[in-house]
């Protein structure tokens, strides 16, 4: 029986539940919501009770990871954009978790859903254009203008910038989204394969199965490392505009 | 492709929201401050610790100083002393040179005069005896012999002494 690769992609209502119209049943992916969301709570509520000096094995881990986000938001945004770390470190663990649950053979993987990376990538972008345009107010259109552009270039600069904002929040999602699905989809053909050529040829796919396994876990990482990363990047654009008043507040 | 079938979106956004607004909520409430604290304390002990060594090297170093100088003036003051002592020692000793040269020449002066007294005492005792001694000789010379005519003539001899004096 041949499957078809996107075939793990497929989504099944187990239990149908409509809220006001709205269709919010229960499948496959939102389940493994629900478990990260555990996961990720009683591992880190865990981790912040210990309160240890000396911190354990959980505790340390969990601090290498708040302090390599606190880091990239103090990289990135500067001191002020710690008001955000609750949001961005949730948003690292989530897809982090996301991904990494989403490899384990029999599971799904939220963040291979196109319209779950839309979510969050609209939602940061909006909020880097809220922040935007609470901190400056009409001002904050100057981010369609890089800086030192002479004025007869605006006609051409301005749609280009305005195409560049506007490919954010889709890069954003579609990255994470293509990641993930493409990784899945090589795991998948690499294991039919495995399954087809039997045991003769059968190791040879089936070993670059394991290898890939491998690889995918590191793209786990660096796929959420990168969704973060461009999250404080953008936050940080509407925070300082052009780095122009970064002596404002 | 499955993902973009679009009658689970409403229920994928539903859930995503809900479980991520719970996850949010969850760890701002519980997990980040805990978490944050700790790695704000840990940073604070490591900065005081590193300030306090930094405190004990400089006071080391300052109290290091404080004996090098105290041990050196200790040395300074010992060299004094010994220099003081040695000059007083030095004059001491010239002192008492001085002292008992004079001493010794008093004593020496005290012994000769005692000596010289002795031998003029002594002379003069010898004298005496001597003058004694030849009146007592004379005595028994003059008490066995003298007769007579011894008399006569010692008195006529007296008397021509006495008119020769006189005469003169």
């Amino acid at each position: 029986m041949e499957e078809s690769p996107l075939h793990p992609f497929e989504l099944h209502n187990y239990v149908p539940i409509s809220l006001g119209g709205l269709d919010i049943s229960i499948n496959k992916a939102v389940i493994m919501m629900w478990v990260v969301v555990g996961l990720i709570s009683v591992l880190m509520v865990m981790a912040g009770s210990a309160r240890r000096l000396v911190p354990g094995k959980l505790q340390s881990l969990a601090e290498m990871m708040v302090d390599f986000i606190r880091g990239i938001i103090l990289d990135t945004m500067g001191k002020d954009g710690m008001r955000f770390f609750p949001l961005i470190a949730t948003l690292f663990l989530f897809i982090l978790f996301c991904n990494l649950i989403g490899l384990i053979p029999g599971s799904y993987t939220v963040t291979s859903q196109i319209v779950v990376t839309a979510v969050f990538a609209c939602v940061v972008y909006g909020l880097s254009l809220v922040m935007g345009f609470l901190l400056h107010g009409a001002k904050f259109l100057g981010i369609l203008v890089p800086p030192g552009t002479p004025g007869w270039l605006l006609p051409l600069m301005v749609p280009i910038e305005l195409i560049s904002q506007l490919a954010r929040p889709i890069s954003l999602a579609v990255r994470l989204f293509a990641n993930m699905t493409a990784g899945h989809v090589i795991l998948g053909v690499l294991f039919g394969l495995a399954i087809s050529g039997g045991v003769l040829i059968g190791w040879l796919p089936f070993a670059f199965t394991i290898a890939m396994n491998g690889l995918e876990v590191g793209i786990a990482f660096i796929q959420a490392y990168i969704f973060t990363v461009l999250t404080c990047v953008y936050l940080g654009d509407a925070f300082h505009l052009h780095g122009h008043d970064d002596h404002a507040h | 492709m499955p993902q973009f079938e679009s009658h689970f979106f409403s229920s994928l956004i539903f859930w995503e929201v809900v479980s991520f607004a719970i996850l949010l909520f969850v760890l701002y409430k519980f997990a980040f401050p805990g978490i944050l604290s700790v790695l704000e304390e840990r940073e604070k002990k490591i900065k005081d610790s590193l300030d306090q060594a930094e405190r004990h090297r400089s006071e080391a170093e300052r109290k290091l100083k404080e004996y090098e100088a105290k041990l050196n003036a200790a040395a300074k003051e010992a060299e004094g002393i010994l220099a003081a002592a040695k000059e007083r020692a030095q004059r001491l000793l010239e002192e008492n040179e001085q002292r008992l040269t004079t001493e010794a020449e008093r004593i020496k002066g005290d012994a000769t005069r005692e000596i010289d007294h002795e031998r003029r005492k002594a002379i003069q005792e010898i004298r005496a005896q001597t003058t004694e001694l030849a009146l007592m000789v004379a005595e028994k010379v003059v008490q066995r012999s003298l007769n007579e005519a011894d008399h006569r003539r010692l008195a006529d001899e007296a008397l021509d002494a006495l008119t020769k004096s006189a005469a003169r």
